[in-house]
């Protein structure tokens, strides 16, 4: 037990705290953001990056301008944050669920950002005047990020869920890649693999 | 340790950059992305990825074509535009995205903001009706206006919506006028009879030949191949057209040796009409129509400042 | 062409089509192929406690659709391999129910109550046969009242319903849906209207791409994959990892899981008549059930289940008093519910294919295939023929029924013995799973898609996704919405068009009123009876 490193704290056995309903007004709570963002929506977002209106003069007659269908979908969210309110109950979200998407998150930005930078960095630092964008359909450079950040984000969450940074889940994670190349990469020859569309 | 590193680069198939920067056989200094104005697997995408296969095959370069769709071909200019001028990014588009979707849309952007390489095909666009409607010559569907038969036109872009909304206004009748997305909606719509008459860039070919659609005007500047007889725009009163082509542009500038390499080479394949590009184009488009170099610039350059006109007279 | 033509070019479309690899001259054709791959791969994930149809619809569509390509050749194969996976897990989700009282798919829940008991009994192996028989039984059913109900219910609605009945008929399916998924209209409601404005996000018939905040990351809009797959998939496995990690991994996180069974004992290599003839009632009467309920977008299989099974024990005690209860191992609450839900899959496809309209998320994929593939517009127009021109898609659409009846054979012969073979799969541990399936798809929707955005937009989705799960809110609405809402704007722009700017139009004819009432009413009377049945 003391040889597991916990990557960050959960409550173990003690089921998803949502379940327990000790806060009976979750769904009033909920209501209330859906009504502020309802609103926000409604008066702010839409008024503001919309071009045309709600309705619309164009070609001397009055047409369906592109801020009705956002404007009736904020105000279908308006209408369930109201009936919300008077919704007793429901389930809430839980530090210890934000806590979890946060760490989630942290594992995925890290493995977007090896596969997006593990290859231009490569690049830079081994092949001089060579930018990666000419490399990016070039065995092995275009693998690299992809490689590096399978690692990441397998590995990473089989070590969260295990506890522990296991060669298993290295292993695993270098499969996947492989696979992936496999699939994707030897018998298709226009398809790009992550980052190379973007470079 | 960097030699030896370089060596291995070149041996994994970069050795082309050596050879980059000679007009005479000038090569794309890395793979090119051909951006893609049009949703996949379309007559427009076929004929964008057959041009890429040929380019690949006779030249050795690599193409990888990428899809960039939505807002008339603007979220694809827009992309274009930010990209290297080196000649590994191209886009291919209609010349309306950069005429009057260009000029309507509130974008810094104008064609001098590209290099223009070569069209390859013109549209052949007919204002179709079903023939099932009873209607064979255009002033057949304008009497029936006239006598209160409420008229659905189906159009697939503002342009051509002005261009409805202009004819409506010289022949004295008041169309509804119903933008779709593609000219296979306007096709679509035309068939299952939830429109009347629509513009068709060519979808209607077979349609008419078996019968079933009547091309009643032509929308460009000249008439129809396969309908000659049928009025043109400008003789209907209205002096704008419709005329448009599929274009290949690259980031404003592109070094001319590329620029002449890129689009001769495109040419090429397509005025060939043993190539796949140009059997196809031959099929679909009724054959190429190739504009390049000073031409097309000025062509793409005269296509938006008209877009001003139009607008301003579909705004009356 | 005659609509007997039609029906045989279908059908020559799946033998004939593209060819996938000849040997000794036979040339095995693509289609078939896939759907027999899909169906293997479909018992394989249902067996596999954890993944389910959806999740391999989703896996498997970027990879056929990079395999067959964009042409509308590509249709049949890959609509073809859905089909099989959404099929083929349905069979495979029992198998886990009965070994391990742990269902493979959520449907399945039920099927845990006798399976269980009759595998402990040492009964495992006709357990399983009950279930294939139930499950291929209420399946073939369901795809015979689609064939015959599709085509009519669409030549109903493109010769009686104008582009205003149309936008009102959208109205009417996605209030219904919001009504009806999930226990609250509320909540429903929420689901919906995010997923109308999602999908108003970058759209739009401006040239500038409303609500994008003048960035180019939104310009393009949500990429449907990635909102789809992010807020169905992703959203299930961070919601499956936390569970894991916090009941500590290795072990199943289901409460009722359970040692198996006694190896089987009961040698038997057919299901005897006598043994099929109790059956067969709750087996009608359940494919009955299923069938009716698959053919309402949006209230799905696990419904289904419960109602086959709830029928088929009343009926079960009154009839048959003195023999073993619902749920203390009789077969025939395998019977009442393996047929029940496997009964939805079929039946689903009826909106699907008349109006465009998916009910469940297996729809959805389909709806999304047809979409990325392009040639075929699930919709009313499907079926429309005249004498003279050809309709490919309503080829197609043949093509499709003989793919589902092509699996139908497939689960007839070679289904069960496959899914007998299925039991090794729950030993997969689940928290190894998730992870390869994230990473599968992040990088078969930046294939499609070629754009780290893309990516941010899926994890964004997928934490969506996550939150609704945890808050009780259905996803399933707000995919729904997302997909209907460009249709519903664009239908509703026509209409208003087509009428000649009619503000009213919604209200002018006798159809669209009536629908949107209907739409009003389902709401109203939803929230009013809500706590009586909660999913």
């Amino acid at each position: 037990m003391t040889r597991r490193v916990a990557c960050w704290r959960l409550p173990r056995n003690s089921g998803p705290p949502s379940m327990t309903g000790r806060d009976v007004n979750a769904n009033t709570v909920l209501g209330l953001v859906v009504i502020a963002l309802a609103l926000i929506v409604l008066l702010v977002w839409i008024p503001l990056d919309t071009e045309s209106g709600i309705l619309e003069q164009v070609r001397r007659k009055v047409t369906i301008g592109d801020a009705m269908e956002p404007s009736l979908a904020a105000i279908l969210m308006l209408v369930s944050g109201i009936l919300l309110l008077v919704e007793p109950g429901g389930p809430a979200l839980s530090p210890a669920h934000l806590r979890w998407l946060a760490g989630i998150c942290g594992i995925l930005v890290l493995g977007f950002a090896l596969i997006r930078w593990t290859g231009p960095v490569m690049a830079w630092l081994w092949v001089d005047g060579v930018e990666y964008r000419l490399l990016r359909d070039t065995a092995p450079w275009k693998h690299l990020g992809l490689i590096t950040g399978s690692i990441a984000i397998v590995a990473g969450l089989i070590a969260v869920v295990e506890r522990r940074l296991s060669v298993r889940g290295i292993l695993v994670a270098l499969t996947v890649a492989g696979g992936l190349i496999l699939i994707y990469d030897l018998p298709f020859d226009d398809l790009l693999l992550p980052p190379n569309g973007d470079v | 340790m960097k030699p030896l590193l370089k060596r291995l680069v070149a041996a994994f198939g970069v050795s082309v950059m050596a050879t980059a920067g000679i007009a005479a056989d000038w090569t794309p200094p890395g793979p090119v992305k051909l951006m893609i104005g049009f949703r996949a697997g379309g007559g427009a995408d076929t004929q964008a990825r057959l041009i890429a296969e040929d380019l690949e095959t006779r030249l050795g370069w690599k193409i990888i074509p990428e899809q960039v769709t939505g807002k008339g071909g603007l979220t694809l200019a827009t992309a274009l535009a930010e990209a290297p001028a080196d000649g590994t990014v191209i886009g291919m588009l209609v010349t309306e995205s950069l005429g009057y979707n260009m000029a309507a849309a509130k974008t810094p952007l104008t064609p001098a903001d590209f290099t223009a390489l070569t069209t390859t095909a013109s549209f052949q666009m007919g204002i179709v009706a079903p023939a099932s409607k009873g209607w064979t010559a255009w002033d057949q569907m304008i009497s029936a206006a006239k006598d209160g038969t409420p008229i659905r036109f189906g159009v697939m872009s503002p342009k051509l919506a002005d261009l409805a909304y202009l004819l409506g206004q010289s022949q004295g009748v008041d169309f509804n006028i119903i933008e779709v997305k593609g000219g296979k909606a306007v096709l679509d719509g035309v068939t299952a009879g939830d429109m009347d008459v629509g513009f068709m860039a060519g979808i209607q070919t077979n349609g008419v030949a078996a019968g079933d659609l009547v091309n009643l005007a032509s929308a460009m500047s000249r008439p129809l191949k396969q309908t000659p007889e049928a009025p043109a725009i400008a003789d209907l009163g209205v002096p704008f057209d419709a005329d448009g082509y599929f274009v290949f542009v690259a980031p404003k500038g592109l070094p001319d040796e590329a620029k002449t390499a890129m689009s001769e080479a495109i040419a090429q394949i397509v005025n060939d009409p043993e190539s796949k590009a140009g059997t196809m184009i031959g099929k679909a488009f009724g054959g190429p129509a190739v504009i390049s170099g000073d031409d097309l610039q000025t062509l793409l350059q005269d296509g938006y400042d008209a877009a001003g006109g139009l607008l301003e007279a579909a705004s009356e | 062409m005659d609509l007997l033509d039609y029906a045989w070019a279908g059908v020559l479309a799946v033998f004939q089509g593209p060819v996938l690899f000849s040997i000794f001259g036979l040339s095995i054709s693509a289609t078939i192929a896939m759907v027999l791959f899909g169906f293997l791969n479909g018992i394989f994930v249902g067996a596999t406690p954890g993944l389910g149809g959806p999740m391999a619809m989703a896996i498997s569509l970027p990879i056929l659709i990079s395999i067959f390509g964009f042409s509308s050749d590509a249709l049949l194969p890959v609509m073809g391999c859905l089909i099989g996976i959404m099929k083929g897990a349905t069979v495979g989700g029992a198998v886990p129910a009965i070994l391990f009282n742990t269902p493979g798919t959520p449907d399945a829940y039920l099927t845990t109550l006798d399976g269980y008991p009759m595998a402990k009994r040492g009964e495992a192996r006709r357990a399983l046969k009950v279930a294939h028989f139930s499950s291929a039984s209420g399946d073939t059913f369901s795809d015979l009242v689609l064939i015959l109900c599709a085509p009519f219910l669409a030549t109903l609605v493109e010769r009686y319903l104008d582009l205003p009945e149309k936008t009102a008929l959208l109205i009417l399916s996605l209030s219904f849906i919001a009504a009806v998924i999930g226990g609250s209209v509320a909540k429903g409601l929420l689901s919906a209207g995010l997923g109308i404005f999602v999908a108003a996000i970058g759209t739009g018939e401006d040239f500038y791409p409303r609500l994008s905040l003048g960035t180019d990351m939104l310009a393009q809009g949500f990429p449907a994959v990635a909102v789809i797959l992010g807020v169905l998939i992703l959203g299930e496995v961070f919601r499956g990892l936390e569970d894991l990690a916090r009941s500590g991994y290795g072990r199943p996180t289901l409460p009722g899981h359970a040692p198996p069974g006694p190896p089987g004992n009961d040698k038997i290599r057919h299901l005897p008549w006598q043994d099929r003839r109790p059956l067969l009632p709750h087996i009608a009467r359940s494919a009955m059930i299923g069938t009716a309920v698959g053919a309402l977008p949006g209230i799905g299989s696990t419904l289904a289940a419960t109602l086959g099974h709830a029928a088929g024990k009343r009926r079960h005690a009154r009839k048959a008093p003195d023999a073993r209860a619902f749920g203390t191992g009789a077969p025939e609450g395998i019977a009442a519910t393996e047929a029940a839900n496997s009964a939805v899959s079929g039946a689903n496809l009826i909106p699907v294919l008349s109006l465009g309209i998916p009910g469940n998320a297996a729809a959805v994929f389909l709806i999304l295939a047809a979409d990325s593939i392009g040639g075929f517009n699930p919709g009313p127009a499907v079926f429309r023929y005249n004498q003279d021109a050809v309709n490919p898609e309503l080829i197609i659409a043949f093509g499709l029924f003989a793919t589902m009846l092509l699996a139908n054979l497939i689960n007839w012969t070679v289904g069960g013995t496959v899914m007998r073979s299925m039991a090794i799969m729950t030993r997969i541990p689940k928290h190894i799973l998730l992870p390869v399936v994230l990473m599968l798809t992040l990088t078969s929707i930046y294939v499609q898609e070629t754009r780290m955005a893309a990516l941010w937009f899926v994890i964004g989705f997928g934490i969506l996704g996550y939150v609704m799960r945890r808050l009780d809110i259905s996803p399933l609405p707000f995919v729904i919405a997302f997909i209907l809402g460009g249709r519903l704007e664009e239908t509703a722009r026509q209409a208003y068009a087509a009428t000649g700017n009619d503000p009213f139009f919604l209200a002018t004819s006798p159809i669209s009123a009536i629908f949107v009432v209907m739409s009003i009413s389902v709401i109203v009377l939803a929230q009013y009876r809500r706590p009586t049945t909660a999913s």
